[in-house]
């Protein structure tokens, strides 16, 4: 039940169930109240459970295995479901974008995961995967939402410039010197939540690495030290993530003549 | 012929089949040469435009500048060239100066000096803008947007000016200017298409009429 391992406090089985009659609680008030949120919290809370679980013995497993194959097939993997996200996330873009979001996101994800692993953290051997894949779920996560926002917004701002995006490249505007304005806005509006989360860090909240190194015994000023990294880490594999996304997919609202497909003119059922 | 069109076909899916926007249009336009182009809403006036100015996906058929075709000049020269301006007038953020400026900060014109202070601000008096360049763009009125919009792309010298229905919402004096700027255009030699909702305002020297993407009839206009 409650046997420190390794300066962490076990949490047993009936302190999990413990911790679900709070939700149980909550649904029952959703009952009593007919808030209507009983399903989807019954959902969510077996979704936690299965997922998490998952991924518990998934990395017991990778770790006993501590093969450098696996590892990188485990990040290719994240990849695969992060590019099918954003996919989902972007309902309005031009088909085609899932190959770009992929290579986006594996170009980010490997870059700056192992830029970090190997220059700054100097993990031995190379793909520890104690250090590589939490922080690799790190970069994938965060440059997930960055890429989406910025994919999403660059389509929706075209769509309410067409008559602008029209008269620019009716004056010689090439793709890119017409797409430019939304591109930069797009990439503005990725880079916002993670420039928020950075400005609050340590005033509103504990962010999350630190609080589970503190959890684990970590020194403060250690775990301080890690999460610094992570957050520099996290903003630049956003800014890449989207900025690589976006030049690889504003074009395909443009013919191969750089004409800027309106509404209208769009064939292609996604 | 300045510019000549061969057969230009448009087909566009529609929800209940295919729709021929544009139907086998064969048409040419001399230098120095106004032509208006009529015909009910829907005829398909501005898809013709922009076909021109090789601004629509999906268009077929042959284009000629001075009989050279269009595949032997790139996409961007040729739109420099055989301009459009579209009916909404586009006004970008920035001053007025800005907007009249804004063809000489894209690439197909660089290398070419932009015009002056002095020649701009000739410009606007010559189409009854008095207003100062540096005056915030967003704040203009319709008529003075289109005004300015006309004269962006009128100051770019193009060979063939595209007019979708310059002068539809526009008050007399910004008509009369619109009608002066274009007169002044065919006589330095440039070629102008003009799609038009009103009356024959005496500059063009033919009428072409457009129902269901052919042109029914083409009159020479006694001037």
């Amino acid at each position: 039940m409650s046997d420190a391992a390794g300066g962490v406090i076990q949490i047993g089985w009936q302190g999990l169930a413990l911790a679900t009659l709070f939700v149980v609680f909550v649904g029952v008030v959703s009952i009593r109240m007919s808030l209507g949120i009983t399903k989807d919290l019954a959902i969510a809370t077996v979704r936690t459970y299965a997922q998490l679980l998952a991924l518990g013995f998934v990395l017991r497993w990778v770790f006993a295995i501590n093969s450098p194959w696996l590892v990188v097939g485990l990040i290719l993997l994240m990849v695969l479901f992060a590019a099918q996200i954003i996919l989902k996330r972007s309902p309005d873009a031009p088909p085609g974008i899932f190959g770009s979001a992929f290579v986006a996101m594996a170009l980010t994800g490997f870059i700056v995961t192992f830029a970090v692993t190997g220059v700054i953290v100097q993990v031995q051997p190379w793909y520890l995967p104690q250090y590589v894949i939490p922080l690799a779920g790190m970069v994938l996560g965060n440059s997930m939402t960055g890429i989406s926002l910025a994919i999403e917004r660059v389509y929706a701002d075209f769509d309410s410039r067409e008559d602008e995006l029209l008269a620019l490249v009716a004056l010689g505007a090439t793709p890119w010197e017409a797409a430019h304005g939304s591109v930069r806005d797009a990439l503005r509006a990725g880079l916002i939540p993670t420039i928020n989360s950075m400005a609050a860090a340590g005033l509103v909240f504990i962010p999350g690495m630190m609080s589970g190194q503190i959890l684990a015994g970590a020194d403060p000023v250690t775990a301080t030290g890690y999460q610094i990294v992570v957050m520099l880490m996290v903003a630049a594999a956003t800014a890449m993530g989207s900025v690589i996304a976006l030049l690889l997919t504003y074009h395909r609202r443009f013919t191969s003549d750089g004409v800027f497909l309106e509404k209208g003119y769009r064939r292609e059922p996604r | 012929m300045l510019l000549e069109a061969r057969d230009l076909t448009v087909v566009l899916k529609g929800d209940t089949g295919d729709v021929r926007v544009l139907d086998a249009i064969s048409f040419s336009v001399e230098a120095g040469e106004i032509v208006d182009v009529v015909g009910p809403s829907g005829a398909g006036k501005t898809t013709f435009l922009r076909a021109l100015a090789r601004l629509l996906p999906g268009a077929t058929g042959a284009l000629f500048l001075d009989d050279t075709p269009a595949e032997k000049i790139g996409p961007g020269a040729w739109r420099a060239v055989v301009a459009l301006l579209p009916q909404k007038p586009s006004i970008v953020d920035g001053s007025i100066a800005d907007n009249l400026l804004l063809p000489w900060t894209l690439k197909v014109r660089a290398g070419r000096t932009r015009p002056s202070e002095a020649a701009l601000g000739a410009a606007l008096t010559r189409v009854r803008l008095d207003i100062a360049l540096d005056r915030d763009a967003s704040r203009l009125s319709e008529g003075q947007r289109a005004r300015v919009a006309l004269l962006r792309v009128v100051l770019t010298a193009p060979r063939v000016l595209l007019l979708d229905e310059p002068d539809a919402a526009l008050d007399d004096v910004s008509s009369d200017a619109v009608t002066q700027v274009t007169r002044e255009f065919a006589r330095a030699g440039g070629a102008v298409v003009r799609v038009r909702h009103h009356r024959s305002d005496g500059l063009a020297s033919r009428r072409l009429h457009l129902e269901s993407g052919r042109i029914t009839t083409a009159e020479e206009v006694e001037r």
